[in-house]
């Protein structure tokens, strides 16, 4: 309220006066189930990431590897051709120190989330992903970073079937 | 590949399937409280009167639509009133077809502006504009105070 108005003009209602069914209401629960098509070419990323692998999508036209794949080449404006399998390594183009969680709550440790271009790919492609494996102060543009996969028996065709991306260790395999 | 090429049976792709949540309470308002309560209580129906024009409304509103009155006096709706439209439901709301046909009329009343929309409750070859009707209510214990306390509205003479 402010310093003139004390009290708004109406009639307030609380939560516990409508559950108690101190006025007359009309309760309702519409029927709005929906499902949500992932396309031609994100069905089979998808698919691909239960397999531990990255796919592509390449335009014969700009000789581009698209990725994510897609089954038009929005530069050249016709169906991109063939599938390529790419690598599940990258350089950070960007990232964001998050304090805040998927739920927007407040968190005392942060999360590190951003964009990271892979290898195999048109430059500056990639996707956007969790970094693990590093502290806030150790995150830098220009990174090389590896994804970590859940093990396969987790993974359910999903983004989040790569944990995050880690630091690329010149002495891993 | 084209894209007339393409398939068009979304089920072959992966798919999220949910259900968006968007329930709702809907109160009555101040005159439709009035209303929902005396026909619940008292089993009578209720328009909201404007003294300034002289107009009675049904449903009750809580000011006058030619006048701008803020409306608080309540006057009885006559028990007796008559079709005034009349259609036969074939669908139920989901749309699934019924095995008999419902009938749905608009009701007015002397005097009153306005009306209901309800059931009719006669066979719909009986089914006329002018018919005159009453409205049937559930008995008082399974009254809830709303427009469902209302079965129908059936002829006054059958």
């Amino acid at each position: 309220m402010t310093e003139r108005i004390t009290k708004w003009p109406g009639v307030e209602l609380s939560a516990a006066d409508l559950n108690e069914g101190k006025v007359t209401q009309t309760r309702f629960r519409p029927n709005a189930k929906y499902a949500w098509s992932a396309g031609e070419a994100m069905s089979r990323f998808l698919a691909e990431l239960q397999n531990g692998r990255l796919i592509a999508r390449t335009c014969r036209s700009c000789k581009r590897i698209l990725f994510p794949p897609r089954m038009f080449c929005e530069v050249c404006f016709r169906p991109t051709d063939e599938w390529t399998y790419i690598q599940d390594t990258g350089t950070i183009e960007t990232f964001s120190i998050s304090y805040l969680d998927t739920d927007a709550k407040r968190i005392p440790d942060p999360i590190l989330v951003g964009v990271v271009s892979l290898d195999g790919a048109s430059p500056k492609m990639g996707m956007m992903h969790y970094f693990g494996d590093m502290t806030k102060d150790e995150i830098r543009i220009g990174m090389r970073v590896k994804a970590v996969w859940k093990p396969w028996e987790e993974r359910r065709g999903s983004v989040l079937d790569i944990r995050h991306f880690g630091p690329l260790r010149k002495d891993a395999k | 590949m084209t894209f007339l090429e393409r398939t068009t049976d979304a089920r072959r792709f992966r798919q999220w399937e949910g259900n968006v949540e968007a329930d709702y309470i809907y109160t009555s308002g101040v005159a439709g409280e009035r209303f929902f309560v005396a026909l619940r209580d008292d089993g009578k129906m209720l328009a909201s009167r404007c003294t300034a024009c002289g107009l009675d409304y049904l449903p009750p509103r809580l000011f006058c639509e030619d006048c701008f009155l803020e409306l608080t006096e309540f006057v009885d709706v006559p028990p007796e009133g008559r079709v005034a439209a009349v259609t036969m439901a074939h669908l139920d709301r989901r749309g699934t077809p019924m095995s008999r046909p419902q009938v749905w009329a608009f009701l007015t009343f002397e005097g009153i502006r306005g009306g209901l929309v309800h059931r009719l409750l006669v066979p719909p070859a009986k089914a006329r504009v002018g018919l005159a009707v009453r409205a049937k209510l559930k008995a008082r214990g399974d009254r809830v105070g709303a427009i469902t306390d209302i079965e129908g509205f059936e002829p006054v003479r059958s």
